[in-house]
């Protein structure tokens, strides 16, 4: 029983992270249809510049935090606007901006390949990672529980954002439809950065967080395959739906690694995502086009 | 009087052009993982070597000629080692390859320089396969400077059982790489013949980066002692996750380990074990460390690697000297008939059946409270 917890609560805190990205994922679906696979590359945008003005300025985490977030969010408008729009300016078939979103995706892992080399690097002690007891039944990290509290934190603000302001209530029309929400007097260039400056600040988020578990690197990005099983598995384009499935993705891992092999993770995860494509095709709480944020 | 003229001036040309070639430089080729997961290690041994070449150079090469140091990325990929190693012997025409570091890239690699009869030098690839095939056959072309997996488990699994008493190990390991399956059975038979008990035996896959699952089963088994066959990142995520997950054993290492774990696990690499082939204050290589320090403006880091690519530079030069030419299968015999070489980390003797180096001490190594890894002990071989 003890070791059920313990690996639950390992998978939740697994799963919180892959849900901040999931999420974003699900976001630039939601109104653009396609997936941004150069998403991951925000995360490692975000992850070095919070390495770096925490070396090098001498800054604290929470400035260095914010100037992550900031980075991450308005690199992912920069690439929007250099790869995606003339794209999207040219043809309606999404399929070749998913095609470029690979393209910028190996871009942007390779700029940091030239630019700062491929070495691991780790950031300062900022947070704090003792093991924390849960009354005698499991022991966890601090730094487990202050992740899954973050990405709560981060997703309900963002529910918020959504529900409660101008920008929200545009991201969710054009939800529904991109070009009648253009329409009826949303400036859509405008309101599609601001969707890739929230998925990116939500990358850089999970950045931040998954540099200080698994040290960052240039390839750091890769960990958001996972993330996008979970946001397909929860429904792409539903933002429920891509935290539920990150949640799911990331016990089942650890209950796989867990109880039967390690080596049954991966064979694990993807057949879930099989099994639910086959009976759920739009994933688990992708409902009609209508619905999607 | 213009035949005269004529044949002079083709006696002239074909004099320059011999003395063009024999001035030509020799070329030895470098593999290593210059991106990737490995890429810390594969600079490291580039940076050694050049420094290797920039000294014969100035002291003005060998057999007249000077060297040309040709590196090649394996990207950390046995498909892309492959590529590059042909490239080395058919477009660049090397006359022998030192590296690549890890096993498994050797192993893949060991059928071609055999069939281009290019000698290559393997710094730390210490799989038995690595210069023996699976018949036994040692591989003609196929040599290395380090010790090899079935004596570093030995020792993993005479420190684990003898110097700190632990009777229950359990293992973590990539399922995927030769050298930790590899290191992993020695370590087993080892420790389970010396009358320990093997509780906990888990996998990873190459990509993984979250053990706590593993982990989690490896606390619950009681063990008290963690051997980990594996690689600087890996080991140090797993040294790490173990630290969070309150796990109380006493870690002990192979060969993969690396300086930077200690940036990356930080304080939980306290009090752990590592077996290797040398150490940072090796009174041979100590000047050498720190002249790589002056060169690179960065500490030699990867002292192993650094170790390892330094001496097997200076052991290839020997052989070609020996040699007497730079042609492949002539600096194959001079390597396998290497005898009390006297390099910068140890004396080298080869045996001319395995390609492995005869009586190279192990090293202990344990990293103390400041995360200075230290000395620990030498282990003369029996």
């Amino acid at each position: 029983m003890d070791t059920f917890i313990q690996q639950l609560i390992n998978g939740l805190s697994l799963g919180s992270v892959y849900a901040l990205i999931a999420v974003g994922y699900s976001l630039v679906y939601s109104v653009l249809l396609f997936s941004n696979f150069a998403h991951g590359g925000f995360l490692v945008i975000g992850g070095y510049i919070c390495y770096f003005v925490l070396r090098s300025g001498g800054a604290n985490i929470w400035v260095a935090s914010i100037a992550a977030l900031i980075g991450a969010g308005v690199s992912a408008i920069v690439v929007e606007r250099l790869a995606y729009r003339p794209i999207r300016e040219r043809t309606p078939i999404t399929l070749y901006m998913l095609i470029a979103s690979m393209g910028m995706s190996i871009v942007i892992e390779n700029i940091f390949v030239v630019t700062v080399g491929g070495r691991f690097r780790a950031l300062p002690p900022v947070i704090p990672t003792d093991p924390v007891n849960f009354f005698g039944l499991a022991t966890t990290s601090a730094f487990d529980i202050l992740s899954l509290v973050t990405a709560v934190v981060f997703l309900a603000g963002l529910q918020l954002f959504l529900v409660k302001t101008k920008w929200g209530l545009a991201i969710r029309a054009a939800s529904y439809n991109l070009k009648t929400a253009g329409l009826m007097g949303v400036n859509v260039n405008r309101l599609i950065s601001i969707v890739f400056f929230v998925a990116g600040l939500l990358a850089g988020v999970g950045g931040i967080f998954l540099s200080v578990r698994y040290t960052l690197y240039p390839q750091l990005g890769m960990i958001t395959t996972k993330a996008f099983v979970a946001a397909v598995i929860g429904g792409l384009g539903s933002l429920p739906g891509a935290v539920v499935g990150s949640l799911i993705l990331g016990v089942a891992e650890m209950l796989t690694a867990g109880f039967i092999s390690s080596q049954f993770r991966d064979l694990v995860v993807f057949g879930i995502l099989i099994i639910t494509l086959i009976i759920r095709p739009t994933g688990l709480f992708g409902k009609s086009v209508g619905e999607k944020v | 009087m213009k035949k005269v003229l004529a044949l002079l001036a083709i006696i002239f040309v074909i004099c320059a052009a011999g003395v063009a070639f024999a001035a030509e430089p020799i070329k030895i080729g470098y593999l290593a993982a210059l991106t990737g997961d490995y890429a810390q290690y594969g600079i490291t041994e580039v940076n050694m070597a050049k420094m290797v070449v920039a000294d014969i150079n100035a002291k003005g090469g060998i057999l007249g000629r000077k060297i040309e140091l040709i590196p090649y990325d394996t990207k950390t990929r046995n498909e892309d080692a492959v590529n590059a190693v042909r490239r080395m012997i058919e477009s660049d025409k090397v006359c022998a390859i030192v590296g690549a570091n890890s096993s498994g890239i050797n192993i893949a690699t060991a059928p071609i320089v055999a069939k281009g009869q290019t000698p290559q030098i393997s710094t730390v690839g210490t799989n038995p396969l690595v210069t023996v095939d699976n018949k036994g056959n040692v591989r003609p072309y196929s040599f290395r400077i380090c010790f090899t997996d079935p004596y570093q488990g030995a020792l993993a699994a005479d420190l684990a059982y003898k110097d700190l008493n632990k009777k229950k190990a359990a293992i973590l390991y990539n399922v995927g790489s030769d050298y930790a399956q590899g290191l992993r059975e020695f370590f087993v038979k080892d420790y389970e013949k010396l009358g320990g008990k093997i509780v906990a035996d888990e996998g990873f896959r190459e990509t993984d980066v979250d053990f706590r699952a593993q982990l989690t089963k490896i606390k619950n088994s009681g063990a008290d002692v963690l051997f980990l066959p594996g690689m600087g990142k890996d080991m140090a995520l797993a040294i790490k996750q173990a630290q969070e997950l309150g796990l109380k054993a006493v870690i002990v290492g192979g060969d993969g380990y690396a300086e930077f774990m200690n940036e990356i696990a930080g304080p939980a690499m306290k009090g752990t074990y590592y077996v290797n082939h040398t150490y940072l204050d090796d009174p041979g290589m100590a000047p050498i460390f720190k002249r790589y320090k002056e060169v690179y403006k960065d500490d030699c880091k990867e002292f192993v690697n650094g170790t390892m690519a330094y001496d097997g530079m200076y052991w290839l030069i020997d052989a070609i000297k020996r040699a007497g030419k730079a042609e492949g299968p002539a600096i194959a015999k001079a390597l396998e008939a290497t005898k009390g070489l006297k390099l910068h980390h140890a004396t080298l003797t080869i045996d001319p059946k395995t390609h492995n180096p005869l009586n190279k001490a192990g090293i202990i190594l344990k990293v103390g409270d400041d995360l200075k890894t230290k000395f620990y002990k030498k282990v003369e071989p029996k």
